[in-house]
């Protein structure tokens, strides 16, 4: 197939500042003033104006979303609290929080860490485990099921693009959206119906992640309003990789190897546009539709290829598209392509087009000269196109040739650090959080606020998104995301294990794939939002069996615009929250990924979104069957309560349903959770907890009820003996949604070892499990006591979403 | 060209006509709509003998059990009789992938007809029609077809009415 | 005693193939994954083998309907060297896609005549389904890979194309007084079930069949995925160190050992 030949030249030498921005504007580049200025400068001294092809190369890889800007960039942050102002200026705030914390934390079992496509922790002698999460927001916006396909696409990608490729475990999966509730009249103009995104979004990870047989195993939704016109969705993918395929270089000489699906117009402009606010005149090439057996067969193929030594690096085609992985791979080297040779989906692409198209289920390769036969040979056997482009070279240049002639040829080192490192202001003010009035709700009310918090969209169950999804396929999914003693009934489990028996024969080792997210707490104290997704994401994993020691966790930023001071000063307060919680848990992140510009524009009317961060986490487990579920187990087992309940109802469920207006929200105490779950870990290993849940959304009341109705077993809880740490009343003590508590369940026999290993640490022994159907809980001391049927409390969790 | 267009047979359960009628009945978009019946639609383009279409229709694009096809010619005529606003019991909405949109199924198809050992060039392009009956105007069905059945970044759609 | 040697037939989209060899080796036996370009160029070499398998997944992306264009593949490109096989009277299985191809092929439930009469089709939630269920298996049935089987079993269903729907009801009553009907969604005891824990829909609850002679076995469950007792639930055993699904696929490896 032919591409059109023109390649024009953009007349930048003679162009004013105000000139340059409008031309950044009008080519979609989202360059800013000072960048252009570089670009001018650049080709200046090359005396010579630019190409199309080479400003949109500059252009993608100077992307926000390619480089990371805001985050490396320089950034004047003032914090205010208590009317006191503290002044700290970051040259780089990943390297100065996030990253900093990995280093000094400097763990062994970390074998490649924010510098390739994914993170990667030890797993055995001869294993590692990759771990990856990314967004796609913008496009599911827009295409909701072609933007989440694309979405669970690309983060595949990146485990086969990490560094020589891994094989995908397992995806996980987290989602904003506006409430499915809404009328159609109050959504504005240009937008899905909250409904239809989340319908869309569903389908589309379904559709692509089961047909790829990669099992989605845990994820987590989020209702609010805010995220109607810019839903949130994050897809991950764990695999597994030999260690001895983890570095990746690329050689002058190696052959450049596209391999996969066709280049078309789809995702024009992707990665400049994930930076620019959404407007209804989104460009329509900006949206692109997967075909999951084209990556499949690529999976199937390429791993072959893997083992026999054929190729020396490899990365995903993602935003970007040619551009950002060949001139990542050549960023050393110099590379040489021919567009020409690119096949295309049809004809009439620019040449600049086929540079940076993000058409979907392309990989890049190097290969030694002398393999050029057998490589290609392994892909043609299973009917995957794989064409040789171009060459790596020697001259650190980037030269790109249509028809014999040069279209582009730029300085590699210009491409990479040429960009002007820009200076943000931010500011946070710290809010001052106050105690809400004491809530004292009457025995009947205390029932009423249960019930509405299981069926609050929040906390509800997410049955009709997870049997959609194959969360069992290649069998390894022991620790299930829907858990219940009968296959009749299920509740949430708080965390994944996947046991890899099929892929690493003989191991008796597991992974644990847990996340946490309270956008809710964001809206008041980012600080303590990200605090206690971190903390969350862990006492998840600790739930099912997972070693705190053993934990990595990954970042995934969603913010708005970071040109406003006071939206950047709440991510640096959030980006701070992160590297003291890392150091105070020991747990290092290993990759993160963000997503900035999240603000949508109707009108005059500017919506944005409420900051999230999410937060997922992945650890090794010794042993799979030293793992456990949420259920309650036997009739006559004790309920015990680890961590200390506090007054903090700020972001709850309850003071949503009561419309309470203060409330402090959560705040972590490592000092006082290190130890629990370090306790927990050991005493499932000793097989002395039979089941284990953690109290988040809607407290301990929520925790008990679903511990209970996924079981079949009623339970008796006495309010008076949760340890708190202020003076609270019964529905504080049920609805405080405190971190570091874990509700768990002790055998009678196991009573005396369970509470010599916490020994010192805030542990209450609260009821029992008991033989009839009901959940009781009671306080003699306010005189309160509610009972409820299983059956009428699982009705109330199960009937919120079931379309 | 031809249209090959799927449908179930009356005898068996149109899970995903059911489905649809219900989405649009929780929507709140119309009450008028009593029954939907879904149908796939192949559009197919290329040197090929009715015989040659008949056997791709009955061997490969339908289910000799559970659905029937129908065969038609396929071509501008087809948008011609668009409605007004008035109301009509029955109107069909068929909804098809953009030009240059990546068409999964369609890749799929041209594989398979292969297989059956037909040996030609042929263009494929995959749609969907739905077949709606009970009080509608050309408001409802556009409102019905852009807030449901397409995405108009994508997708395009027809409506006709149909007898 | 011989190696029983094992053909796991993969394409485009398989995807429960890993796991369907590991049951098979954990029974003893050796397997190859063998992808379907191959052996349309080695017709042959399927006659070398003791077992078939048609492995779960989305063959061709299941596209047009579920296990369709790899159906048609087979019927045209390995049709007489598959029903050499089959009337050899070698176990095969097909495994949910497998089980669809089996169907759409025609190599199930009369295997003689390679003439598809009956049909797997859309559940009647309109859903993908992944969930465990309750099975009942037919103590009478001839299907020689569900010996030794207690009354009800569980395994895990994922699909969205399963119900089971016969041509007439001819069929149907034949299949039930050829004992072909191995498997049937259930209730914890045995009884009739509602959904979800029928997933689909099926005619009679039919989660499985076989053909007469009962080496050939199509189910839309996963026997594969319940080896272990660390994959069931709630990690009951079969009363050994396995799951239900590992006897399934000893069954067939004693049966040509």
């Amino acid at each position: 197939m032919k591409s059109v030949v023109d390649c024009n030249v953009v007349e930048i030498l003679n162009l004013s500042d105000k000139q340059l921005v409008s031309l950044s504007k009008k080519n979609v580049l989202s360059l800013s003033l000072a960048e252009m200025k570089a670009v001018q400068e650049y080709f200046k001294k090359l005396k010579r104006n630019p190409t199309d092809v080479e400003m949109e190369t500059i252009a993608q890889t100077w992307s926000e979303h390619c480089k990371h800007k805001t985050l490396t960039g320089i950034i004047e942050y003032i914090q205010i609290k208590n009317g006191k102002k503290t002044k700290k200026t970051y040259n780089s705030l990943l390297k100065e929080t996030i990253f900093k914390a990995t280093v000094e934390l400097n763990k062994k079992w970390c074998l490649s860490v924010f510098k390739d496509n994914a993170g990667i922790i030890d797993f055995d002698l001869k294993n590692g485990v990759a771990f990856k999460v990314e967004t796609h927001n913008h496009p599911s916006a827009l295409e909701p099921y072609g933007g989440s396909a694309t979405g669970i696409g690309g983060v595949v990608r990146d485990i086969l693009g990490v560094g020589l490729g891994a094989k995908p475990l397992a995806n996980t999966d987290v989602f904003c959206f506006g409430d499915p509730t809404t009328k159609p009249s109050k959504v504005p103009k240009g937008v899905h119906h909250p409904k239809r995104i989340i319908k869309g979004v569903v389908s589309g990870v379904r559709d692509y992640g089961n047909r790829m047989g990669i099992p989605t195993v845990n994820g987590s939704v989020y209702f609010d309003h805010d995220y109607m016109a810019n839903p949130l969705v994050f897809c991950g993918t764990m695999g597994v990789i030999p260690k001895n395929k983890i570095e990746k270089k690329v050689s002058p000489g190696d052959l450049i190897l596209v391999v996969g699906g066709r280049t078309g117009r789809d995702g024009i402009h992707g990665a400049t546009f994930s930076s620019v606010q959404l407007d209804q005149g989104s460009d329509v090439s900006a949206v692109q539709i997967g075909n999951p057996i084209v990556e499949k067969k690529v999976l199937d193929t390429m791993l072959s290829a893997r083992d026999l030594n054929l190729y020396r690096a490899v990365t995903d085609c993602g935003a970007g598209g040619l551009s950002s992985a060949i001139g990542e791979l050549g960023q050393k080297t110099g590379a040489v392509v021919c567009l020409d040779k690119v096949p295309l989906k049809y004809d009439g692409l620019y040449p600049w087009e086929i540079w940076i198209s993000e058409a979907q289920e392309r990989m890049v390769f190097a290969v030694p000269p002398k393999n050029k036969k057998k490589i290609v040979e392994i892909f043609k056997k299973e009917n995957v196109e794989a064409v040789f482009i171009g060459q790596f070279t020697k001259d650190k240049k980037l030269v790109l040739k249509y028809d014999k002639n040069t279209v582009a040829n730029i300085d590699m080192s210009f491409l990479h650090d040429g960009i002007p490192k820009p200076t943000r202001k931010a500011e946070c003010k710290i809010k001052e959080e106050k105690l809400q009035k004491t809530v004292k709700l009457t025995s009947s009310e205390l029932l009423m606020v249960l019930k509405k918090s299981l069926a609050d969209l929040n906390v509800c169950s997410k049955e009709w998104i997870i049997r959609q999804y194959d969360h069992e396929v290649l069998g390894q999914t022991i620790i299930k995301p829907l858990q219940g003693n009968n296959i009749e009934i299920s509740g949430p489990g708080d965390a994944a294990v996947i046991f890899p028996y099929a892929v690493i024969k003989g191991t008796k080792k597991g992974i644990v794939l847990s996340n946490g997210l309270n956008p809710s707490y964001g809206k008041i104290n980012t600080y303590k939002m990200a605090a206690s997704a971190i903390e969350e994401a862990l006492r998840n994993a600790v739930c099912v069996g997972g070693n705190i020691e053993k934990l990595a966790i990954l970042d995934n930023f969603c913010w708005g615009n970071p040109n406003k001071p006071e939206i950047l000063g709440s991510l640096v307060c959030s980006a701070n929250a992160c590297y003291e919680m890392s150091k105070a848990f020991s747990v290092p992140f290993i990759s993160g990924k963000d997503s900035l510009h999240n603000e949508y524009s109707i009108g005059d009317k500017k919506l944005s979104i409420s900051p999230v961060l999410l937060i997922s986490a992945v650890g090794v487990i010794e042993n799979v069957a030293n793992t456990i579920t949420m259920p309650f187990k036997n009739s006559g087992n004790k309920v015990y309560i680890l961590g200390i309940t506090r007054n903090e109802l700020g972001g709850s469920v309850i003071s949503k349903i009561k419309n309470i207006k203060d409330g402090i929200v959560p705040n972590v105490y490592p000092k006082e959770s290190v130890p629990i779950m370090k306790g927990i870990y050991k005493a499932i290993g000793k097989g002395l907890i039979e089941s284990c849940h953690d109290a988040s959304e809607g407290g301990l009341a929520v925790a008990v009820s679903e511990m209970s109705f996924s079981s079949g077993y009623g339970v008796n809880i006495n309010i008076d003996y949760i340890k708190t740490a202020d003076t609270m009343s019964a529905a504080e003590i049920l609805f405080s949604e405190s971190n570091g508590r874990f509700v768990v369940e002790v055998a009678p026999n196991n009573e005396n070892r369970f509470k010599k290993i916490f020994k010192g640490l805030s542990v209450s022994e609260v009821g029992c499990v008991s033989d009839n159907k009901f959940v009781i809980f009671e306080s003699q001391k306010e005189k309160v006591k509610f009972k409820e049927k299983l059956i009428n409390l699982i009705n109330s969790w199960k009937n919120t979403i079931s379309w | 060209m031809f249209g090959i267009e799927i449908f179930t047979k009356t005898k068996y359960k149109d899970s995903r006509g059911e489905h649809v009628l219900s989405d649009i009945n929780s929507s709140g978009v119309s009450k008028g709509v009593k029954k939907v019946k879904y149908c796939s639609l192949y559009i197919v383009d290329g040197n090929l003998s009715l015989n040659e279409i008949r056997m791709i229709a009955s061997c490969l694009l339908s289910d000799n059990i559970t659905e029937g096809y129908k065969i038609t010619k396929y071509g501008s005529k087809n948008s011609k009789s668009y409605l007004n606003n008035i109301f009509v019991s029955k109107a069909m909405i068929e909804v098809v992938y953009k030009k240059g949109v990546t068409d999964t199924v369609s890749s799929s198809v041209v594989k398979a007809v292969k297989d059956l050992g037909i040996n030609k060039d042929i263009k494929v392009k995959t749609g969907h029609r739905y077949y709606l009956s009970g009080k509608l105007s050309k408001t409802i069905l556009d409102t019905i077809a852009c807030k449901l059945l397409s995405n108009t970044l994508i997708q395009e759609y027809k409506i006709k009415s149909v007898k | 005693m011989k190696k029983v040697k094992v053909l796991i037939l993969r394409t485009a989209g398989t995807n429960c193939d890993l796991e369907t060899q590991n049951a098979f080796e954990l029974c003893g036996a050796s397997v190859e994954r063998l992808h379907i370009n191959f052996l349309v160029n080695n017709k042959n070499k399927i006659l070398d083998y003791d077992i078939l398998a048609f492995p779960g997944g989305f063959s061709y992306g299941d596209d047009i309907a579920s296990g369709k264009i790899l159906a048609n593949e087979i019927k045209n490109k390995l049709g007489s060297q598959v029903k050499k096989f089959a009337l050899s009277s070698r176990p095969i299985i097909g495994i949910c896609n497998g089980f669809q191809v089996l169907v759409k092929m025609g190599l199930l439930p009369e295997s003689e005549l390679c003439d598809q009469k009956s049909t797997l089709s859309y559940n009647d939630s309109n859903k993908f389904e992944c969930r465990w269920v309750y099975l009942k298996t037919e103590q009478k049935s001839s299907c020689i890979w569900t010996k030794n089987l207690p009354s009800v079993i569980n395994l895990p269903v994922a699909h969205s194309e399963g119900k089971f729907i016969p041509k007439d009801k001819e069929l149907l009553s034949k299949l039930n007084k050829g004992n072909q009907v191995v498997f049937r969604y259930s209730t914890k005891d045995g009884k009739e079930p509602k959904y979800p824990l029928c997933p689909n829909g099926s005619a009679e609850n039919i989660a499985g069949i076989c053909n007469k002679k009962g080496n050939i076995f199509g189910l839309m469950p996963h026997p594969e995925r319940y080896i272990f007792p660390l994959q069931h639930p709630r990690r009951e055993s079969s009363g050994s160190e396995y799951g239900w699904g590992k006897i399934i696929f000893q069954n067939a490896v004693n049966a040509v050992k």
